[in-house]
């Protein structure tokens, strides 16, 4: 099946207009929030580059730390699985499960289980998986798939949220106070969470040198599930591992702030050994990570930390929303890492940029996001995708442009195209008439005028 | 700066085509600083519309074109932010990428903002310019060229920008909320992706228009171009002015 | 060959260029009044924090800040409270409880954040309690995050966690809730 393309989408996206301007504006108001978190900090540009150095050191030495975090964790009393693929991943989590018999899995948000198609996988194989963040339990009971992977519900109304919990909650009917809505998926959500057996999560960070896993949220779901499972499974990308508590220290004060504008997640949970009589599952997952190492105009995405930033920054995501970017992951960082995933499926998001660059001044770590946007245009044409129409003007560009006789000559010829008829001017190929008047050619160009101003004076 | 210096006109394809007046007021204002500017005739464009597409290879010729063209002059300045940037950041790596020589021009060219700041340090610009006008910190002005601090970063706020409108007399300049947020033209984005495109426009246009401002001003034509063009179409009471064009008004 | 050794080798055959690790010495936040800062930024972030004055009764400071919480946890010595929590047999049994009265190790200015190791039989009570009360020594308090990791060790239970203000929630319409799964209220004393 052909996916939309993200112009489409995001058109699509625009004719709702006051949801349009709703998404735009939220999301601008985080980027606020993440302006004025940075300026209490004075070394905050310090962190930053502090953040992007450590990763770039620990990636680039990532079969050390990883055996170094493995190690560690083994040696307080962790089972470490190393999963090569996304299959391999599921299929060890399964295994677990069965061997505790659990029939429920409660989760927190992990955007790797989402990488892995994880949910699908069990929910066919017949657990009830819950996850337990409020935006992924509305989405996971409306069955679609998130739009933001801080804010994964950002793109739902709370009148959308107030029938769907009338349906499968039995709330009030017309309620859609958030408080509400929030208080009845607490109560519905703590059953779950007594009756599990094996709670499973995502992880911020692996310390290497202390084998513990980091987790941050601010609901407190991750731990309401750890603590009272005995099993806690986790789900771990190789490039999430990091050196040391200290190292730890410079990525814990950029990330909140980054992400959602706050000091700190309400719940910075460091989990370094299984509970008394309980079980500890590390799976360190590499599904494609290992070989973005070998390319120097990428690499640097195995920096990201996933707080959400360059979505928030991005003028594009705000005013398109996640749906219309065809990876799983949206946004600037959401581009790149779809087109290293698949690049002949995913290439139509590299169109949702202006190449504005506000994305890598936002980035807590620093990645390029932009030049990387700008890199895999270059690349398009070589995998057979570029777009025709930029080819075709490209081509008849650099031929105008070549011969300054050519270009001067059309120099004089384009004022002529404002006397043509607006018909012909705004009909359906021209996309720029669409919304726009278009420029009008001045009378005489600046070649001509210093021709006749300068030159014969 | 010295004033034996031999100055070079960069005058971008769309300005010379649909913006004269830029590219006029550029020459007359660096004439009257008593600067030696010359303009040659030959040139066209500096390749970004192409490479920004994805068709880096497209602008090679263009770039080596520019090269030959500049290569004698001191200083190399041109009236459009974005496309001095294109030079700036972006000749010397595709000349690599295509084992070429490497970019003289890189080190030499300005942004005639930057360079009446950086270089030439006026003091002051004759004539007076009794406006009201709302500064557009466009992306690649803000973020390549660091015309002024990007709101994103937490370094000490500057504007080059506004502190030569600070030397026009008469001038009375506002910023907009969401002070450097991308316009939506983006060279090829605004006819690609035309709906966010104009969506962007609009949103940027009504936070210029709330400052209250006659004009918007800023260092790239193109992105008041997009601006205008929407403006026009939606029938706006604002108007567009380059940087250049007040700094030199009155000449 | 193993998985894990397949992976360590596609990382080794894949890393090209490497990069040293930086010096993580910086000039961090230092504030003039950590005890002001810590609470200022409590009840920014939701929470709130009180100072346990010369003289007045932490139980009855705990029952003025709380009078409606029905049944209270805690294995705090010299406080009282309805169940000690070490008592339990299961975490499940926490559910139901109003209010859960623990002690910190200390507090972070920065954040408003409080180093909690485990020292209970079941931590589900940080999380399940309505509400929580954490005690920590008003001298233990850093300035950030930087200093806070030099600080925080783990016990035996090999479970710790930063804290900082009650659970909360956005995901409906950036809408703030305060509340989400774990405690509806926070409050941080210090004695």
């Amino acid at each position: 099946m052909k996916k939309e393309t993200h112009i489409h989408a995001a058109e699509r996206f625009l004719n709702n207009k006051k949801n349009a301007v709703w998404h735009d504006e939220t999301l601008w108001q985080t980027r606020a929030k993440r302006d004025r978190q940075a300026a209490l900090i004075p070394e905050w540009e310090q962190l930053r580059e502090l953040a992007s150095k450590i990763k770039m050191h620990t990636i680039t030495h990532l079969d050390h730390y990883l055996e170094q975090f493995a190690a560690a964790a083994e040696k307080n009393g962790a089972t470490v699985h190393w999963a090569k693929d996304a299959a391999e991943h599921n299929a060890i989590v399964l295994q677990i499960l069965q061997q505790h018999q659990a029939t429920q899995l409660v989760k927190s948000k992990s955007m790797l289980t989402e990488e892995c198609h994880l949910n699908p996988f069990l929910i066919e194989k017949g657990v009830d998986v819950v996850e337990s963040d409020l935006g992924e339990r509305i989405l996971q009971l409306m069955d679609i798939p998130p739009s933001h992977i801080v804010m994964p519900a950002i793109h739902i109304q709370r009148e959308a949220v107030g029938k769907l919990f009338e349906e499968k909650l039995n709330t009030e009917k017309g309620n859609a106070d958030p408080t509400y809505l929030t208080r009845a998926m607490r109560k519905s959500l703590r059953q779950k969470f007594l009756a599990s057996t094996v709670a499973m999560t995502g992880a911020n960070f692996g310390i290497a040198e202390t084998g513990d896993v980091v987790v941050c949220t601010n609901e407190g779901n991750a731990d309401m599930g750890t603590s009272i499972a005995k099993v806690h499974i986790v789900s771990m990308g190789i490039e999430k591992v990091i050196p040391s508590h200290d190292a730890l220290s410079v990525f814990v004060r950029l990330l909140a702030r980054s992400a959602t504008g706050q000091p700190s997640t309400s719940y910075t949970s460091h989990y370094q050994k299984p509970q008394k009589e309980g079980e500890l599952h590390i799976i360190l997952v590499d599904n494609g990570r290992s070989s973005i190492l070998a390319d120097k105009d990428h690499i640097q995405t195995l920096k990201c930390i996933r707080c959400g930033a360059c979505m928030n920054t991005c003028p594009v995501y705000r005013r398109s929303g996640g749906y219309s970017y065809s990876y799983f992951i949206p946004g600037p960082i959401g581009i790149n890492l779809g087109m290293l995933k698949a690049p002949k499926n995913y290439y139509t998001n590299l169109s949702a940029c202006t190449l504005c660059f506000s994305c890598n001044s936002v980035c807590p770590v620093q990645v390029d996001l932009g030049n990387q946007i700008y890199k895999w245009r270059q690349g398009l044409d070589s995998i057979g995708k570029a777009n025709r129409t930029k080819k075709v003007m490209s081509d008849g560009m650099r031929m105008m442009f070549k011969q300054s006789g050519i270009y001067h000559a059309a120099l004089k010829a384009a004022p002529l195209i404002n006397l043509m008829p607006r018909a012909l001017i705004y009909c359906k190929a021209d996309k720029w008439g669409i919304g726009r008047e278009l420029p009008q050619f001045a009378k005489q160009s600046f070649n001509s005028w210093w021709k006749k101003e300068v030159l014969k004076k | 700066m010295d004033h034996l210096a031999k100055i070079g006109l960069f005058i971008p394809c769309y300005v010379n085509a649909v913006f004269p007046e830029v590219g006029i007021a550029t020459y007359k204002l660096l004439k009257q600083l008593g600067i030696d500017v010359d303009y040659p005739v030959d040139q066209t464009c500096c390749g970004q519309p192409m490479a920004n597409a994805g068709f880096e290879g497209k602008s090679l010729p263009l770039i080596h074109k520019f090269n030959d063209l500049f290569d004698t002059y001191d200083y190399v300045v041109g009236p459009s932010a974005s496309c001095v940037a294109f030079v700036k950041e972006n000749h010397p790596h595709i000349l690599a990428a295509h084992g070429q020589h490497q970019c003289q021009m890189s080190g030499k060219i300005y942004e005639v903002c930057e360079f009446l700041h950086d270089i030439v340090k006026v003091e002051k610009f004759p004539g007076a310019f009794p406006h009201k006008v709302s500064v557009h910190n466009s992306c690649h002005g803000v973020r390549e060229l660091h015309l002024s601090s990007p709101s994103e970063l937490h370094t000490p706020r500057y504007s080059k920008i506004k502190d030569l409108l600070s030397l026009k007399e008469g001038v009375e300049v506002f910023e907009p909320q969401r002070v450097d947020e991308c316009c939506g033209f983006g060279g090829m984005f605004a006819i690609e992706e035309d709906a966010v495109s104009v969506q962007m426009g609009k949103d940027k246009l009504r936070n210029h228009i709330a400052t209250g401002a006659e004009y918007v001003t800023g260092a790239d034509s193109s992105c008041l171009m997009h601006m205008q063009g929407i403006a026009r179409r939606e029938k706006l009471p604002i108007q567009f002015i380059h940087v250049v064009e007040i700094l030199a008004a009155g000449l | 060959m193993s998985n894990k050794e397949e992976i360590l080798k596609n990382i080794r055959l894949h890393t090209q260029e490497t990069y040293e690790m930086p010096l993580i010495t910086l000039d961090a936040i230092h504030y003039p009044d950590k005890v002001e800062q810590f609470i200022q930024v409590s009840k920014s972030v939701g929470g709130n924090a009180v100072v346990l004055r010369e003289g007045e009764d932490l139980n009855e400071l705990i029952r003025s800040l709380y009078p409606d919480a029905g049944k209270s946890a805690s294995n705090v010595p010299g406080i009282h409270a309805a169940i000690n929590p070490d008592d339990v047999r299961t975490s499940q049994e926490l559910n139901g409880i109003d209010l859960g009265i623990v002690q910190g190790v200390f507090g972070v200015a920065e954040n408003g954040g409080v180093w909690v190791v485990q020292n209970v039989k079941e931590r589900s009570l940080y999380f399940i309690s309505e509400y929580l009360v954490i005690l920590i020594d008003k001298d233990q308090i850093v300035d950030n995050m930087h200093e806070a990791y030099k600080k925080a060790a783990f016990n035996d239970y090999g479970f710790g966690c930063f804290i900082s203000g009650p659970s909360k929630t956005a995901d409906i319409e950036q809408a703030l809730v305060v509340g989400a799964h774990g405690p509806k209220g926070l409050t941080v004393i210090l004695r």
